[in-house]
């Protein structure tokens, strides 16, 4: 699903990533953790584009991220991110949020891609605020608003950037619960977290990063009770 | 008082051509300016320069100045008479140049509205496949249009005691004809008054319905 070969990414003189490799397979779900500056984000973000890539080659969803002639907002419309500070449209109702790329994108009719971010918000628990502005919705709400936006793109795979960092403490869980339910159901999951415990419970396959390096990757359960690394060691130290 | 009543029709009718002119320059700057902003915010060079070169000149030099150096200046080195006709041409000129002197400052409003809106609202909608075009269109434009509010008003405020510059140009407009009653009449304080009077009203008019419209959008939209 994800094939990520030698990824360079330096802003100025300054490289963020350092030579990635790595492979995701089709509904895998991968937990990308590690400290703050690792350059966990930036590689998150370089999979669907939003930063360019230095040097290195990304194949997603079956087309070459890094070959100019790609079309990256078709590529897009298969991979689905969720953002820290969740990024709804301000200015746009719950319901329009979730249909405004089908509609927009995809040019699906109004009443299909009304029916489709129904259906959405009631997965993500949330029937009945179709009508609400996104500062009605407290920071959870709003996360798992941004969930079945991306969602209603219907995306091959989906990238979270620490998708609970933002949310007060007793929010958490319930945006962390919709990610578990979708890993459930078979998505190929891509998810930069502090959360342990979701890295634990539902990754199937943890990444630790620092310094713009992989410093090690394996199972959840090896991982985090069997570090090989100096650096995992002291990283799970200090936040388990 | 007389005076004024027997002038009023001279007047009106010059109110009337500052009222044509407002409207046509009120649009035109957005216009100009919508296309300013973006070529500054583009990521093509020559556009940014270009777009960046017109602000600077429009902005640093006078109004009048400029309303002289186009529909007075131009003609004398180039055959624009007869390209646009001898009484069309001035008409053009001074709309035109109205409007792009007020566009200049309508691009600046314009492309801080735009750089005001939080960049995580561009990414969401890159995300879900917008083309930077869409992501304009339905995502950041809107958003900015809410803060542009108050500073365009502003500036069609503006643009509309600015039309008093046309007078000297030969347009006219209020001034022009308050001038030509005066030099009939020297009712000096009563014209300049009602000059001055017709210009209140239309401008808080204006921002009235602009306070409204302000007021519709904040309860109806965020």
């Amino acid at each position: 699903m994800i094939s990520v070969k030698n990824l360079h990414k330096s802003f100025g003189h300054h490289e963020i990533l350092k030579g990635i490799n790595n492979h995701v397979e089709e509904r895998e779900v991968v937990v990308v953790i590690g400290p703050s500056g690792s350059g966990k984000s930036t590689f998150l973000r370089c999979l669907n584009g939003l930063e360019s890539v230095t040097s290195g080659e990304i194949q997603i969803v079956g087309m070459n991220l890094t070959d100019p002639k790609t079309d990256i907002h078709k590529l897009r419309q298969h991979v689905g991110m969720v953002f820290q500070q969740f990024n709804l449209f301000k200015h746009l109702t719950i319901l329009e949020n979730i249909t405004i790329g089908p509609r927009k994108v995809k040019k699906i009719s109004e009443t299909e891609a009304n029916a489709t971010a129904r259906e959405l918000l009631a997965k993500v628990g949330l029937p009945g605020k179709e009508a609400s502005y996104p500062d009605e919705l407290s920071g959870g709400q709003q996360q798992r608003v941004a969930i079945a936006r991306a969602l209603a793109m219907k995306p091959d795979v989906m990238l979270f950037d620490e998708p609970t960092s933002a949310l007060d403490p007793e929010m958490v869980g319930e945006v962390l619960q919709v990610m578990k339910n979708l890993a459930a159901e078979g998505m190929t999951m891509v998810v930069v977290t502090h959360e342990m415990g979701f890295a634990r419970e539902v990754g199937h396959r943890v990444i630790f990063m620092d310094g713009g390096y992989i410093v090690e990757e394996g199972k959840p359960a090896d991982i985090f009770s069997n570090p090989q690394m100096d650096r995992t060691k002291n990283f799970l130290a200090k936040v388990l | 008082m007389n005076v004024v009543w027997q002038n009023l029709p001279v007047i009106l009718g010059g109110l009337g051509l500052t009222i044509q002119y407002s409207i046509v320059a009120i649009i035109l700057m957005v216009v100009i300016g919508l296309i300013a902003a973006l070529m500054r915010l583009s990521s093509v060079v020559p556009f940014r320069w270009t777009a960046s070169a017109y602000v600077e000149i429009f902005r640093s030099t006078p109004l009048l100045v400029q309303l002289f150096f186009i529909v007075l200046g131009l003609p004398a080195i180039l055959p624009v008479n007869q390209w646009f006709g001898q009484l069309m041409y001035p008409i053009l000129a001074a709309a035109l140049t109205l409007s792009l002197n007020e566009g200049a400052y309508v691009t600046e409003i314009i492309r801080a509205g735009i750089l005001g809106v939080e960049r995580g609202q561009k990414e969401a909608a890159l995300s879900i496949g917008m083309t930077g075009f869409q992501t304009m269109r339905y995502i950041v434009l809107p958003q900015a249009f809410k803060r542009m509010i108050p500073p365009l008003v502003n500036q069609a405020a503006q643009t509309i005691k600015d039309t008093s510059l046309l007078a000297p140009v030969g347009v006219a407009e209020l001034v022009y004809r308050g001038e030509i009653v005066i030099s009939a009449t020297f009712a000096s304080f009563a014209i300049w008054s009602v000059v001055a009077l017709l210009y209140f009203i239309v401008i808080f008019s204006v921002s009235k319905c602009a306070s409204y419209l302000e007021r519709r959008l904040q309860v109806d939209k965020r």
